[in-house]
């Protein structure tokens, strides 16, 4: 036999694309070439067959061997076609069982000592040989993280072990961390009782925040104990999750034991970095906090235009790449949580210390996050400085094992209305939510005639309002809850 | 920095010439040519109204109010068109459909702040906007002080609606004393810094105005127009009230936390009852977050 066909797979976006790998060997000079847009990574496969193939106590032919990768005009990039290429060249030698490279789809790198390393995007890789339903000979090192429902996974250790034929599935179990194990806790912050019950709110209803106040104030702080508050992923969710992870090579197993992901990227982040890109194009901070929160600190720092393209997967939940490859799709619906310093100084409005902006200057610095985007934003929190006295006296601050039953009860009742999240309600969605009352909507007209709302204004409202008659377990929204979300609008009353 | 995009006509007057405005001719060191847009007609003697530029609700509420009135009751509403309490000033005569007069310390063509296009317009319209400064000239930091000397030589009487310490204000009470012309202030609670100069005017020896009725009774003695606004707004009796959190927020600019602390309640209980306060027009939020009692009606 010279010839041999092997299933295997390249990752596009956060897809597996399924490429065959033909191994040819016949007469000729002895070489090794690989043809098929293959990048450099794939190249460097030969030596890294080579060297494994011999370690494992095989031959290597003396012979011409080509490798072609099919379909041709498909980019084919990294380290994973390594052990398909070993798989197909010692089929066609004779060497292995014809049944492996014929049944098997086949990903994983090789060391040159034959063992099997991990590749990123196992996840995309099993999603895409269970769709086949075809067998996964994969490395070892991933079968804990890839326990999915259907799936057939092979884990292999060492190239030597396939002369005794493919190895024995494993059947796994998503892994089961609790949430509750994450340390930062909102018992430790003294004070900031209006901004955790903010937090509470953007956590129960999936709400997009914004903390505004002067540096030290406690922002950051508070953002990071979110987390904590969040419901774990279901089930859906946690594969939806650990996939974009998955491809971008970061570790998907707290995704995978349902721990909603935190991303903060610095507001430094490139447009590229922040909703994905490059060349293979990988997802970026949006995407990897599908399902979870981006926290932006220091949001008016961040490149205006990084910013604007956040505003896409805020609408729709994806981000749309064009490239000349394709068009990717990469999921992004995450809850927005920001910080920003109420002015270039940072002490507009502080109790000890005087502003030393003007006052043109602060009103350009608050609209550099921009109209579009504040109107995604649901609430907005002022967070201030808290007093030192305060900081020491240790009171009972509320926990966020607490809070977080709170957030659950209130998923709860929402999910018995069968959306999402509150964040999406929109137009009469929401007004049927809502089941406003005569006294509720005579509150809601004079609310907005003096605040001038607009009508996204208004939405904007309703939603929060919803969202704080879930946490109190009221099926209508009434004038209380309407008169707190009052709190929560934008500045400027848009 | 544009320009102020109007049909109104422009005008240029020289110190000596009969259309000059009189009252400013005999203020201390009058500007020797006054550039402006609009009718120089209506640069008769007015009430000059001023404030912080970093207003609280309480400082726009105040220019709403006296501003209105006044505007209303003939008085022609001079000030400097800046952000805050000026512009609230402005606002309030164009609101009333009344001669307003912008004094710029910049080209009376161009805008600035750059964000009044559409109220200058306004003020050119059914006023003026004049300066001492040729057209074109950009704005200087000095250009501001020497332009309140014209603010207060074009009035009658001088208004203060809030001032913290230091204030660009004071040389605008300085100039007016100098002229000769009343200046009346806004009190302000003693424990907020936004109001620490405009009391200190007050114990300077400026004349308190607490509600309508006191300014009208004193810009009569200064500037008799024959005819008076009939409305008179006072603090209403109704308005005594025994909520605990709007007592607090008449006295005092709270957070939210603050508040609730002080009160001994919780968050959520005080967050919706303010929300319940500012629908029914008693309080405002301040642009840093605070709470403020506003004018009841």
């Amino acid at each position: 036999m010279a010839q041999c066909t092997v299933r295997t797979a390249t990752v596009f976006g956060i897809e597996a694309v399924a490429v065959d790998a033909e191994v040819d060997v016949g007469a000729g000079l002895p070489t090794f070439a690989i043809v098929g847009l293959a990048d450099i990574a794939v190249q460097e496969a030969r030596e890294r067959v080579r060297s494994a193939v011999r370690a494992a106590g095989f031959n290597v032919p003396n012979a011409r061997i080509v490798v072609n990768l099919a379909p041709g005009p498909l980019r084919k990039h990294g380290t994973g076609f390594d052990l398909a290429l070993a798989v197909g060249l010692l089929t066609a030698t004779g060497q292995l069982n014809p049944s492996i490279a014929r049944d098997c789809a086949v990903v994983g790198e090789l060391s040159l000592d034959g063992s099997v390393r991990a590749v990123r995007g196992m996840l995309a890789h099993a999603l895409a040989a269970r769709a086949q339903r075809r067998p996964l000979l994969g490395p070892a090192e991933s079968a804990e993280s890839l326990a999915l429902h259907g799936l057939d996974y092979r884990p292999l250790t060492h190239l030597a072990q396939l002369r005794s034929g493919v190895p024995a599935a494993v059947v796994g179990a998503l892994p089961t961390v609790l949430p509750s194990d994450s340390e930062a806790d909102f018992a430790d912050v003294a004070g900031h009782d209006l901004a955790k019950r903010a937090l509470l709110i953007a956590a129960a209803g999936a709400h997009n925040i914004l903390m505004v106040g002067p540096p030290g104030s406690g922002k950051t702080m508070l953002a990071r104990r979110l987390p904590s508050i969040l419901p774990p992923l279901d089930d859906t969710e946690r594969v939806e999750t650990a996939l974009v992870h998955s491809v971008a090579g970061i570790d998907d197993v707290p995704a995978l034991a349902g721990i909603r992901p935190f991303r903060a990227p610095h507001h430094s982040a490139s447009i590229a970095g922040l909703v994905g890109g490059g060349s293979p194009p990988r997802p970026g901070e949006a995407s990897l906090a599908h399902n979870g929160v981006l926290f932006l600190d220091e949001m008016p720092e961040f490149g205006p235009a990084a910013l604007q393209s956040l505003r896409q997967p805020l609408e729709d939940g994806h981000i749309t790449l064009v490239r000349a490859e394709g068009r990717l799709l990469f999921p992004a619906r995450f809850a927005l949580v920001g910080a920003a310093n109420p002015c270039p100084c940072g002490f507009r409005g502080d109790a000890q210390r005087r502003c030393s902006c003007a006052t043109g200057v602060v009103e350009r610095y608050q609209a550099r996050i921009g109209g579009p985007l504040m109107d995604r934003i649901d609430l907005v929190v002022d967070v201030a400085r808290v007093d030192p006295g305060l900081l020491l006296s240790r009171g009972q601050s509320i926990a966020s094992a607490q809070l977080r039953d709170q957030v659950l009860a209130a998923r709860e009742i929402a999910a018995a209305r069968d959306v999402a999240d509150n964040r999406v309600l929109t137009g009469v969605a929401l007004l049927s939510a809502c089941a406003l009352q005569d006294r509720a909507t005579r509150f809601l007209e004079d609310a907005a005639r003096a605040q001038h709302l607009s009508g996204r204004g208004v939405t904007r409202l309703l939603r929060v309002a919803r969202t704080c008659a879930d946490l109190a377990g009221e099926s209508a929204v009434t004038v209380e809850h309407l008169s707190e979300a009052l709190g929560y609008r934008a500045k400027d009353g848009a | 920095m544009r320009a102020l995009e109007t049909s109104a006509p422009r005008f240029e007057l020289a110190l000596g010439e009969p259309e000059y405005p009189t009252q400013l001719a005999e203020a201390p060191d009058p500007p020797k040519v006054l550039y402006g847009i609009g009718d120089p007609a209506l640069l008769v003697p007015g009430l000059a109204v001023i404030g912080a530029r970093k207003a609280t609700p309480y400082g726009l509420q105040a220019g709403a109010l006296f501003a209105g009135w006044a505007a209303r009751s003939g008085y022609t509403i001079i000030s400097g068109g800046a952000i805050g309490c000026d512009q609230s000033a402005h606002r309030a005569a164009i609101d009333a459909a009344r001669p307003t007069v912008a004094v710029l310390g910049c080209g009376a063509d161009l805008v600035y702040p750059s964000g009044a296009q559409r109220l200058l317009q306004d003020v050119a319209s059914l006023g003026a906007v004049v300066s001492e400064q040729p057209w074109g000239t950009p704005p200087q930091r000095w250009t501001f002080r020497t332009r309140n000397r014209i603010i207060a030589g074009l009035s009658a009487a001088l208004l203060v609606l809030e001032a913290g310490l230091p204030s660009g204000t004071f040389s605008t009470a300085d100039y007016a004393l100098a002229a000769g012309r009343e200046v009346f202030v806004v009190p302000g609670s003693i424990f907020a810094p936004e109001c620490r100069g405009a009391n200190r005017l007050l114990s300077q020896g400026a004349t308190p105005v607490c509600d309508v009725s006191e300014l009208a009774a004193a810009l009569k003695l200064v500037l008799p127009l024959g005819r008076s606004c009939a409305e008179m707004w006072q603090l209403p009796d109704h308005c005594a009230s025994d909520d605990p959190v709007l007592t607090a927020l008449r006295t005092h600019h709270w957070r939210p936390d603050d508040l609730a602390r002080e009160l001994e309640l919780d968050v959520v209980a005080l967050a919706q009852r303010i929300g319940a306060l500012e629908t029914a027009g008693l309080v405002a939020r301040f642009s840093d977050g605070r709470y403020g009692a506003t004018a009841p009606r």
